[in-house]
């Protein structure tokens, strides 16, 4: 089967069967899946919100979530279908300044933005301590998640 | 509940007003970052949508210019052949500047769509950056400026220097930091260009000596379309990408870039690479290899979502 490794700041989505994979520490990854037509894609975003700084790259939770849900559209998905699994958001760095809790902050988005878009969020793996490797099967819509003890994501 | 004095009371009182107090400040301050967020936001789109009418002269001009060249080239007499190649390296210079510029918006257009990734390969990194050079050859003779590369890593033997990087990436990020200090040198300037090794990092500056850029603008000058003399009267041409597209390239390749320069002193952009970064943010392997050296997770094992 077609693999596509998922980098940071990416999406990715297609028609035929793909095994996306990631990994992630703080990062998010949001996986979009149609069961109706069994496509799927999945995003990787760093931080909640683009501050207007550099480009307006789906580094960011609001930019790459709106332009993944686009993808799933011209792929012929219907929102009303279209289901969610959210992963990642690890607070693998340690720190007290809330300020930093960035794997929070990345998972708050998610969680509010999907529920403003009015789309379910079916399963989910978010939070803790450590970082994750996740394998998303676009054809149907399983994940596939292993926790990694490595720091290193920032 | 005992009776509380007036005294104790007054106190309460006074606690409560400063909390509600410290809670409005706070809101505020909130409500202030939000303002500042929420104006560069509307600049940002409002520099988008001027991104347009700017970027049609930027490709327009040059293929009008292209166009004209070339047709006189074809109307002239056999005996003023020498007229031809003045006219010549004038449409080369055009058409290096159009590919250029197109090269980077449809980066930072890929960038934006998150459709990028790093393509790994081993680089001659000095072979790069002398290409580099050269195909700013023209532009740099133009404006009498002398480049020059102090290429500060000894290998063994004098073998070519090979580093592990995306080299198409790699090399726009030097074309966009070369092409903004031939830019922005006067006339007869040098441009100083030193590559190094740093704890197995590439670090590389680029230093000119011309108009240099104020503290304040150095805040801006990653962030799209921001070009620090914009206006009609702008001399130089460019979209305001450049750097952001270089910031954005550093983030995937988990480099860092930072400027020093002071107005009218010129202006030192360096940047730092660290090798073999086809590694998602800082994982020491292939992304595609740690999953496939991992057949129990392939087959199945691990939880299921």
């Amino acid at each position: 089967m077609n693999s596509h490794f998922l980098y940071p700041s990416a999406i990715f989505a297609s028609k035929e069967p793909y095994q996306i994979n990631t990994i992630l520490g703080s990062c998010v990854a949001v996986c979009f899946w149609d069961p109706t037509i069994r496509v799927g894609g999945m995003c990787h975003y760093m931080l909640p919100f683009w501050n207007g700084e550099g480009l307006a790259s789906p580094k960011y939770g609001n930019i790459a979530i709106e332009k993944l849900l686009e993808k799933m559209y011209d792929m012929g998905a219907k929102k009303l279908n279209i289901v969610a699994k959210v992963f990642g958001g690890g607070d693998v760095l340690e720190t007290k300044n809330p300020q930093f809790f960035i794997g929070q902050r990345n998972i708050k988005l998610a969680n509010e933005m999907l529920e403003e878009l009015k789309i379910k969020i079916v399963s989910s793996s978010v939070g803790g301590k450590l970082g994750r490797k996740i394998i998303f099967h676009t054809h149907t819509g399983e994940v596939k998640q292993r926790y990694v003890n490595r720091q290193g994501e920032k | 509940m005992s009776e509380l004095s007036d005294k104790e009371l007054i106190d309460e009182l006074k606690k409560r007003f400063e909390t509600n107090k410290s809670a409005l400040a706070e809101v505020q301050k909130l409500n202030k970052e939000l303002q500042k967020v929420n104006k560069k936001l509307e600049d940002s789109e409002s520099l988008k949508s001027h991104f347009i009418s700017n970027i049609t002269n930027e490709i327009i001009n040059p293929f009008a210019s292209i166009l004209a060249l070339s047709k006189n080239i074809l109307s002239v007499e056999k005996e003023n052949w020498k007229k031809v190649f003045s006219m010549v390296s004038l449409i080369y210079s055009e058409a290096f500047n159009l590919d250029f510029q197109l090269r980077n918006i449809f980066v930072a257009a890929k960038l934006e769509a998150g459709e990028i990734f790093p393509e790994i390969v081993n680089v001659d990194i000095k072979h790069l950056i002398e290409n580099v050079i050269e195909s700013f050859k023209y532009e740099t003779k133009k404006k009498k400026l002398n480049v020059k590369l102090k290429f500060d890593i000894k290998t063994e033997g004098n073998k070519p220097f090979f580093f592990k990087t995306d080299s198409e990436k790699f090399r726009l990020i030097i074309s966009n930091l070369l092409s903004n200090a031939v830019k922005y040198s006067y006339e007869g300037n040098d441009v100083i260009i030193t590559v190094n090794q740093e704890n197995k990092d590439l670090t590389l500056s680029i230093k000119d000596f011309g108009t240099g850029i104020s503290e304040e603008n150095q805040k801006i000058i990653f962030d799209r379309f921001k070009r620090i003399d914009s206006g009609i009267n702008s001399v130089h041409r460019g979209h305001g990408l450049g750097l952001s597209i270089n910031k954005a390239l550093l983030d995937l390749l988990s480099g860092s870039i930072k400027i020093e320069s002071e107005v009218e002193k010129g202006a030192c952009f360096t940047i730092n690479l660290p090798e073999n970064v086809s590694q998602a943010s800082g994982f020491a392997f292939d992304g595609n290899d740690m999953f496939f050296d991992d057949d129990k997770f392939l087959n199945g094992e691990g939880e299921s979502f």
